[in-house]
């Protein structure tokens, strides 16, 4: 069993079962996956683990979901994994990446990068990005990663090196990992963001390309 | 390759906009973890999840000493030389970690030569019992991409396949840049034509764009099921991405066993 598997088995078998919009059952052959909102549905389609990649690939209106984690996982659905191995392959699919970090979180050994870091690593097109001010980071993150509508990770990086929040616009519980993203307060595995994702990077850039458009408009 | 101590990470281009982008890089990620060659194996990408940042934190378990990683790229270029590298924390062709563990860098899929094998085979599969001394092989680039060496790959691809005399001609085309795709009538004399998307994977390229460039009325992902195509007088055949060929997995496993013999030889 790899790592991030004994570290599910050990949440779920301790009763933490949701993550993001998932919950996650113990059966009595393995584990059920299905939407936070769908428990108890007795209508749901049965899927596979193999399935999870393409459930996670299109909201409920067929739109793609460049951002995983942002709170549109379509609904209506179930899997059946018949083990740990199973459980993690599939949200892996749904959370690409997630288990990893947290099992990294939790052995003490990750490392976040702040925002400035990230936008000053840039280069070719989104070098300009690194232009952004902090009056417009802190609009910007205050709206595009909010749990109600953004995205539903805990962020765990800074603004810059003097620590500074991301975002006075966001709530204190957005950067607790042990807060419920849904707002519901229930107990969850968090959904981690060690350092700014490459759509807020492209969102900085544009932000700072609109500004120079505005700016030298007649 | 030791299955129980190695791993492999993919990376790929990966999009926000098409679905499909991603598509061949977990295949090929899929296809590879079935021949158990590899105690793990996962994929990463540039503009979707999991990030290139993420992958730093893959493969925890201390029984994995080595990680190959293998750029599903079609050339070298910006990405595998910049980007990766930067994004990764690689040092160069091989990278030690803190906690001991030896990341391999290994050259992009497409600098290996059986991708020409694959171009071959891909033309004769989809024109399956013409003759290829009344068939000209035209290979499309995209042709002005930043830092992009996927011309210069292109190029390079149809040489060693001209000079293999099989077809009546082997030429290359773009989709933005002379010689352009749009005028294939005119860059081959042949009946029959085959046109073979030097990409990665399929999307709006290889759907819509290229389609309508050579003049087939209709796009979408059927039409790699109409072949051929009569339009101009000629027989047009009109092949998905290279890259979607269910073949590059095992480029990709040369790929680690090269780097490997690179990384050992001295
Ligand atoms: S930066 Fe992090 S919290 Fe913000 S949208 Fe991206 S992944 Fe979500």
């Amino acid at each position: 069993m790899k790592e991030p598997e004994r570290l599910l088995e050990s949440l779920v078998t301790g009763k933490i079962s949701r993550i993001g919009q998932l919950e996650i059952s113990l059966s009595e052959n393995g584990f059920i996956l299905c939407h936070r909102e769908d428990v108890g549905r007795i209508d749901l389609q049965q899927c596979q683990v193999d399935d999870a990649v393409e459930i996670a690939k299109f909201d409920d209106k067929d739109r793609y979901r460049p951002l995983k984690t942002a709170p549109t996982l379509r609904r209506g659905w179930k899997i059946f994994a018949n083990n740990s191995e199973e459980a993690s392959r599939a949200i892996d699919a749904i959370y690409p990446g997630r288990l990893a970090v947290l099992h990294t979180f939790k052995g003490g050994r990750l490392s976040t990068t702040s925002l400035r870091e990230t936008l000053n690593r840039q280069s070719g097109m989104y070098r300009v990005a690194a232009k952004i001010s902090d009056e417009q980071v802190d609009a910007l993150v205050g709206n595009f990663c909010r749990s109600d509508g953004g995205c539903l990770r805990t962020i765990l990086w800074k603004r810059d090196e003097r620590k500074t929040v991301p975002s006075a616009k966001l709530p204190p519980e957005k950067f607790d990992p042990a807060a419920d993203q849904m707002g519901k307060g229930e107990t969850c595995i968090p959904l981690l963001c060690q350092e700014a994702c490459n759509l807020l990077v492209a969102a900085c850039r544009d932000m700072v390309k609109m500004e120079g458009a505005a700016s030298s408009a007649p | 390759m030791n299955p129980s101590s190695s791993a492999l990470l993919i990376i790929g281009h990966g999009s926000t906009v098409n679905p499909d982008s991603s598509v061949p890089t977990r295949r090929h990620a899929a296809e590879i973890q079935n021949r158990n060659l590899f105690a793990d194996v996962r994929c990463a990408f540039w503009k979707e999840e999991p990030s290139l940042r993420d992958a730093r934190f893959f493969f925890a378990d201390r029984t994995i000493r080595e990680v190959f990683v293998v750029p599903n790229f079609i050339s070298e270029g910006y990405f595998t030389q910049t980007v990766i590298p930067r994004e990764l924390e690689l040092k160069g062709p091989v990278t030690t970690r803190a906690n001991g563990q030896t990341w391999i860098y290994c050259e992009p899929v497409g600098n290996n030569p059986i991708v020409t094998k694959l171009l071959l085979t891909r033309a004769h599969e989809i024109a399956p019992g013409i003759e290829p001394t009344e068939t000209a092989l035209l290979i499309v680039a995209h042709g002005t991409e930043l830092n992009d060496n996927s011309a210069i790959a292109a190029k390079r691809e149809a040489e060693r396949i001209r000079a293999r005399g099989e077809f009546a001609s082997v030429g290359n085309a773009y989709m933005e840049e002379p010689p352009l795709i749009a005028n294939w009538d005119q860059l081959t004399n042949a009946p029959n034509v085959i046109v073979v998307p030097f990409f990665i994977a399929d999307g709006l390229h290889s759907y819509e764009d290229i389609p309508k460039l050579l003049g087939i009325e209709r796009t979408g992902p059927e039409i790699f099921r109409e072949n051929p195509h009569q339009i101009r007088g000629r027989s047009l055949y009109y092949a998905k991405a290279i890259g979607t060929d269910p073949r590059f997995a095992d480029i990709i496993v040369e790929q680690t066993l090269n780097a490997r013999n690179l990384t050992h030889a001295g």
